[in-house]
């Protein structure tokens, strides 16, 4: 315990620069940041270097993951434990502005999306040319084009169907008798008739999951279904991503920023096995062990985005695949293939699923797409 | 008496409760800076317990809000003692006269049934300083994480009749999750946050001395080791230090001095509760136990 006041200067000082490297690691780091930090430092004191190691990160870090950026932040700027010398002014070369070399790298993903935006897309470019564009296959689309359906997808209105929320709320056709207005309504001007309000349950949206197989196979469609899972997520909110291929990443925080560009951007640098194999079980495997207690909440309706060529063990792809399907309120495969003429949902993947799979439909072009949102709207309120 | 980080240490191991350097160190700067304290970590590895020792080293009461989905301002704040009500309004009808009931006839404190966030402020403003523990938060909806985050920035409660509770001293918060979801950063950053690991060896080993007692001393090094095996085993549900003390507690029952593969068989059933899990332990996974037991 001791008085801030002789020591401010260098602490103040060594803090704010401190908070900028915080904030360069990408961790939470604003003035808030820095005055938390000085309350801490003189609640647990400066002389022992872990206490004020563990009170910082109290302060400062949010989710066990930020727990190792933390530790690099705290070992760079304070030095290791030899010297252990917070009072006397540090510098450290911080770049807060530059970009987060060690979360993002940009692949060739983001490299594509992240390219000029070709100037004049007419925006009245008619009811023809949408007509035309919406039976076009993604792959097959020329640059101009993939722009002008990207932003079609951006401008899609989306009405998913609602399920009850356990929050009741005054209705008129409820079940529940609702006392406290019951008994509101008795004050003032009496009567012989005691007016029962009633509640009932709240409508609320089911969150929607979306795992999408960003495989080799998939790769001509990966671009263009990830900007839809992005323009679902700005309209709905409660939307969970993930991408698999031979590993399961999530991707919902990387989603999260509002330009669609800047959000691919980020996927494609914490994703690194992009279009190799595709392993659908082990995917499912780790999202049923590691993810589905913390994020099948709600009855959730799942998106599964892939063509179903999977290289591993269909006896693993089936257990896992009837469990996932019990976790979740609905399961809606799409496949980009599938609108192809010609097509049968027949490689040994796809037969697999299938008996667990709710609804199947092609995404290869926009009408698919919109089809995909019509199908949220209707979605039934009973499990299969 | 709590002025240091080891006076709060020395407090919990009074408590039988052994913690990590850095937890003394959180709930020191929770009780120093009047934060609440936002606890997170797998289940069973002793979130919810912190706030009951933390209630019985400062000799205060405990205040206990479990959460789950739908908790709304009814029972998480205050709720009307409506039979109650119903009773003065028929009193006042049965007077004659034709009077007319007004608010404060039946809205007043008296008709009131606090609920524990309400009771907590209450406390706080006549001069206690109650321990709160908000069990569980992550089983909450987002519409209550939003109400809290108003309570924690101004420690009130308003009650459109009556009016404002407040109080000045804020009570001693503590926040559990079991992350089945994120929580908002925004509510996080109110807080001290701290992320509660499995135990080491050596704190598991004593945790179990410590809590359960006739365990002799190589069996609770068996468990602890077993343990650390079992939580690297990819299990649905890996087992946490409540689980280690269930088990101590059933082998101890079975008077059982050393870990066996018949002990192991017997209780796999207390520490285990996925058919899964159990399975994937019976298949290979016992010799696995033991012999990382030794």
């Amino acid at each position: 315990m001791t008085d801030l006041q002789p020591l401010a200067d260098p602490l103040i000082h060594n803090l704010v620069h401190f908070t900028r490297l915080l904030r360069a690691q990408g961790l939470r780091g604003v003035p808030e940041t820095t005055v938390a930090m000085l309350e801490a430092a003189e609640a647990v004191g400066l002389s022992d270097r872990d206490d004020v190691y563990y009170a910082f990160r109290a302060v400062v870090v949010a989710r066990p993951e930020e727990v190792q950026l933390f530790d690099q932040a705290f070992e760079l700027f304070f030095g290791s434990g030899r010297r252990w010398s917070p009072m006397e002014p540090i510098e450290l070369k911080v770049h807060p502005r530059g970009p987060r070399a060690h979360v993002i790298a940009p692949t060739s993903l983001a490299a594509d999306i992240g390219g000029e935006e070709p100037s004049e897309v007419s925006d009245e470019a008619g009811a023809s040319a949408v007509t035309r564009l919406s039976k076009r296959d993604f792959a097959d689309l020329t640059p101009e084009e993939y722009v002008q359906v990207q932003r079609l997808i951006a401008r899609m209105v989306w009405q998913p169907a609602d399920t009850k929320s356990r929050r009741w709320e005054p209705s008129r056709s409820g079940s529940r008798p609702d006392l406290r207005r019951t008994l509101r309504g008795l004050i003032g001007p009496s009567g012989d008739m005691m007016p029962l309000s009633m509640s009932g349950p709240k409508a609320r949206r089911r969150p929607l999951l979306v795992l999408a197989d960003v495989s080799g196979s998939m790769e001509r469609y990966t671009e263009m279904l990830l900007y839809f899972v992005h323009a679902a997520r700005g309209r709905l909110g409660r939307v969970e991503a993930f991408v698999f291929s031979t590993n399961l990443h999530r991707i919902t925080r990387q989603l999260a920023h509002r330009d669609p560009k800047v959000a691919l951007a980020r996927v494609g640098g914490a994703v690194h096995d992009w279009s190799s194999g595709t392993l659908i079980g082990d995917a499912l495997a780790d999202f049923n062990r590691n993810w589905s207690r913390r994020i099948v909440r709600g009855g959730p309706v799942a998106l599964i985005i892939s063509d179903g060529w999977d290289r591993g063990d269909s006896d693993l792809l089936r257990t896992e695949m009837a469990t996932f399907a019990r976790n979740v309120h609905r399961v809606v495969w799409l496949n980009p293939l599938a609108g192809r003429s010609g097509f049968a949902p027949d490689t040994r993947g796809m037969r697999t699923v299938l008996p667990f799979v709710d609804d199947f439909l092609p995404v290869g072009t926009l009408s698919d797409l919109a089809a995909v949102v019509r199908l949220l709207e209707s979605v039934p309120k009973r499990k299969r | 008496m709590l002025n240091s980080i080891d006076d709060v240490l020395e407090a919990l191991e009074g408590e039988r409760y052994v913690a990590e350097r850095s937890l003394g160190v959180a709930i020191h700067l929770a009780l120093q800076l009047g934060k609440p304290l936002f606890l997170e970590g797998e289940a069973g590895v002793g979130k919810t317990e912190v706030a009951k020792v933390l209630a019985s080293i400062l000799d205060s009461r405990l205040i206990r809000l479990q959460c789950y989905e739908g908790l709304d301002v009814n029972h998480a704040v205050y709720e009307w003692d409506y039979p109650k009500q119903m009773l003065a309004i028929r009193l006042i009808e049965a007077g004659g006269g034709g009077e007319r009931v007004e608010v404060d006839d039946i809205m007043s404190r008296d008709y009131l049934v606090p609920r524990p966030l309400l009771q907590a402020v209450e406390a706080s403003a006549g001069g206690e300083r109650p321990v709160l523990l908000i069990d569980e938060l992550d089983r909450a909806d987002e519409e209550f994480e939003a109400y809290l985050l108003e309570l924690l920035s101004d420690f009130q409660v308003t009650i459109p009749e009556i009016g404002t509770i407040v109080a000045d001293q804020p009570p001693v918060i503590v926040l559990t999750s079991n992350r089945t979801r994120e929580i908002h950063d925004a509510l996080k950053r109110r807080c001290i946050y701290h992320w509660i690991e499995y135990p080491d060896f050596d704190r598991e080993v004593a945790i179990v001395m410590r809590k359960v007692p006739n365990v002799p001393e190589a069996l609770a090094a068996d468990l602890a080791r077993a343990m650390e095996t079992l939580r690297t085993m990819d299990l649905y549900k890996p087992p946490g230090v409540a689980e280690t003390l269930d088990w101590a507690a059933a082998l101890a029952v079975l008077g059982t001095k050393r870990l066996d593969p018949e002990a192991v068989d017997d209780t796999i059933g207390v520490i285990l509760k996925y058919q899964e899990d159990i399975e994937r332990v019976r298949s290979g996974g016992t010799e696995q136990l033991l012999a990382s037991a030794g």
